[in-house]
């Protein structure tokens, strides 16, 4: 055992951790129902006036389906892309595949503004109009690598041999990847889904350079606060935490049912 | 007796030494053979190329006589055994083992009748009936093997190969795994190619047992064979607790030779003595088991040699001795008749002549014909 003191020492250091974390979300969210027109004390009492302000606010409802609209685009785009890309790098061997490796896990260490400049650049080279649309391929290809990471991690930990097994059972390449590779990777997909699109959700330095007319909800809130901070604000961004919460924990849920632990601890 | 599966002189490079060099053998139907070697020996490769989940290099594999090296694993009439199981996690036992005949379904060879009698037949084979629902991360590693076995012999391959199936599992599982192999084999009468570096676990199992080293094929022949008549030094030390040593013809008559070793000891041999003429140098082998041990004394049997290290074992004694004026060491099995020597202790080392067996000529000084 340890003395008491340095217990009391580590105690006090982690939950002035999480209190540090979790402190101004909290506050957030108990200013999102003062009824006070500006965030701050007195604590005037309790409404739900800023919810119903935000459902009455069309800018701001759009701007918040246009994230989700960019961030469904983004997971459809690294899924399409990516889960191929780790196939083909962990399970062939083809000319010039270390160099592909590299390659396509580039983009992970870029800073987002280059990509979004470079991106830019690109796009009126093409005299491609700016829309959401070019939002999602400047995303797409960042977060592409996050499935690439994700799923060539998981099928190294799978082995060969569960494939292998299939293919000497008479599955052909299709059956194979349909009944033994889909099903194995697929926690590792969700998950990377999941933080592609968080991610995607509250992206702001590509977006900012490629946006169109339509903004995205990161934008519209940048735009707000400039102004000044409403608790509208608040209210918005507490049902975007409460829904990434959801999320998270519905995408647990479904990896782990996925990838055959059990989801609670047999008796 | 035909033959069901032949290699003809397969051949493996990934780039670096070859993985398998020039290995040929033909298993014939319903036969237990068994790939013995260390790890790197070629073994798995050998095995995997029968499969068809490697192309080899050069060579050929037939089944049934008809040339099969270049037909894709899917479409070859065998099933394989993985050490790591391999099953697929997100389904049940059942469905683990029905996944094989599901795709015959699918190309309408098989009915859900069939489907449903066979998988329960085969689970009850290997005594799993009571786990059809479970998924395999419930089960320990005997029982996964087993529903691995299940679903390798549902379809009724006539090939199965095993690629260190035991490999994974502790010592009391892999010996009831064992018999469970043998009863199988017996009562299913398949063909099993199985690749093990476990020479007791070889040698127990098979009708035959192929040793391989270095990529070379250097012995197949039964498991008799093997262990009493080895052909070379290599064989020799991986099979069993031999003893290798070098030495030279002294005088040969009457089926035996006499060589003389480091030291001055001298062996007689009378096994295989054909392979040498007085004054050659050899390599002899004598068996760790089949070495007689008295306290040294005047006028006894054999050579002197000096207790350098006893390993009590439980049902056997080992002991490593070293030849008396050399540095020539030797490992002695006691089955606990002859008495408890200590170290340090002098001995007389002698062996039956019938047991000691010439292997071959020493290479470095091969004297002239």
């Amino acid at each position: 055992m340890r003395d008491l003191g340095s217990r009391r020492i580590a105690w006090s250091l982690g939950w002035s951790v999480i209190a540090f974390l979790y402190a101004p979300l909290l506050v957030m969210a108990v200013f999102s129902f003062n009824d006070s027109d500006f965030t701050g004390l007195p604590f005037l009492g309790f409404t739900w006036r800023w919810y119903s302000m935000l459902l009455a606010d069309d800018r701001l409802l759009e701007s918040v389906w246009n994230s989700v609209y960019v961030a469904l685009g983004v997971v459809g785009l690294s899924t399409l892309f990516g889960l191929p890309a780790a196939i083909a790098l962990d399970r062939f061997e083809f000319p010039g595949k270390r160099w592909f490796g590299r390659l396509v896990l580039l983009p992970i260490v870029l800073p987002g503004v280059i990509t979004g400049v470079a991106l830019l650049l690109f796009y009126m080279a093409m005299h491609l109009r700016l829309s959401l649309y070019t939002i999602m391929l400047g995303q797409g290809t960042g977060l592409m690598c996050v499935t690439i990471t994700e799923v060539t991690a998981r099928l190294r930990q799978m082995g060969h041999s569960v494939e292998e097994a299939a293919r000497t059972m008479g599955a052909n390449e299709w059956e194979v990847f349909q009944k033994v590779t889909l099903p194995g990777v697929l926690p590792a997909l969700i998950g990377a889904m999941l933080i592609s699109f968080s991610i995607s959700f509250d992206e702001i330095a590509v977006t900012y350079l490629l946006t169109g007319r339509q903004n995205t909800l990161p934008m519209t809130l940048w735009s707000l606060l400039r102004r000044e901070a409403t608790p509208e604000v608040n209210a918005v961004s507490t049902l975007v935490i409460v829904a990434s919460v959801l999320l998270i924990v519905f995408g647990t849920w479904l990896s782990r049912r996925g990838s055959g632990e059990p989801v609670v601890s047999p008796g | 007796m035909t033959a069901i599966i032949e290699a003809r002189q397969l051949q493996k490079h990934y780039g670096g030494p070859l993985a398998v060099r020039d290995v040929s053998f033909s298993v014939t139907e319903g036969e237990f053979l068994s790939l013995l070697g260390a790890s790197g020996s070629g073994k798995t490769t050998t095995l995997r190329m029968i499969a068809g989940l490697e192309t080899p290099t050069a060579g050929s594999v037939l089944f049934r006589g008809q040339d099969i090296t270049h037909v894709p694993a899917a479409q070859r009439d065998m099933r394989m055994v993985f050490q790591d199981f391999a099953l697929f996690p997100n389904l049940t036992v059942w469905n683990n083992v029905a996944f094989g005949l599901r795709l015959k379904i699918n190309r309408g060879r098989v009915t859900h009748e069939e489907i449903k009698t066979r998988v329960g037949r085969y689970l009850e084979t290997v005594m799993l009936s009571g786990h059809a629902q479970k998924l395999p991360h419930q089960l320990s590693g005997g029982q996964r093997q087993r529903v691995s076995l299940a679903r390798a012999l549902v379809t009724d391959p006539p090939v199965v190969l095993f690629d260190e199936p035991l490999g994974s599992l502790d010592a009391s599982m892999r010996k009831s795994m064992q018999l469970e192999l043998k009863r199988l084999h017996r009562e299913l009468r398949k063909t099993f190619i199985y690749v093990t570096h476990d020479q007791e676990e070889a040698m127990g199992l098979s009708d035959r047992v192929a040793v391989l080293q270095d990529g070379c094929l250097l012995q197949i022949a039964p498991p008799n064979d093997i262990y009493f008549r080895p052909n070379s030094a290599e064989v020799a030390r991986f099979v069993g607790a031999a003893n290798v040593l070098e030495g030279i013809v002294e005088s040969k008559g009457d089926g035996v030779a006499v060589v003389r070793l480091a030291g001055n000891a001298r062996v007689e041999a009378r096994d295989n003595t054909a392979l040498a003429a007085v004054g050659d140098s050899v390599t002899v082998m004598l068996r760790a088991e089949q070495l007689r041990l008295s306290p040294a004394a005047p006028g006894t049997d054999g050579f002197v040699a000096r207790v350098t290290e006893r390993l009590f074992l439980g049902e056997k004694v080992r002991y490593e001795l070293c030849v008396h004026g050399s540095n020539t060491r030797l490992s002695a099995l006691d089955t606990g008749d002859q008495g408890g020597f200590q170290l340090g202790d002098d001995l007389s080392v002698s062996a039956d002549p019938r047991h000691v067996r010439i292997i071959g000529q020493s290479p470095p000084q091969r004297s002239a014909p």
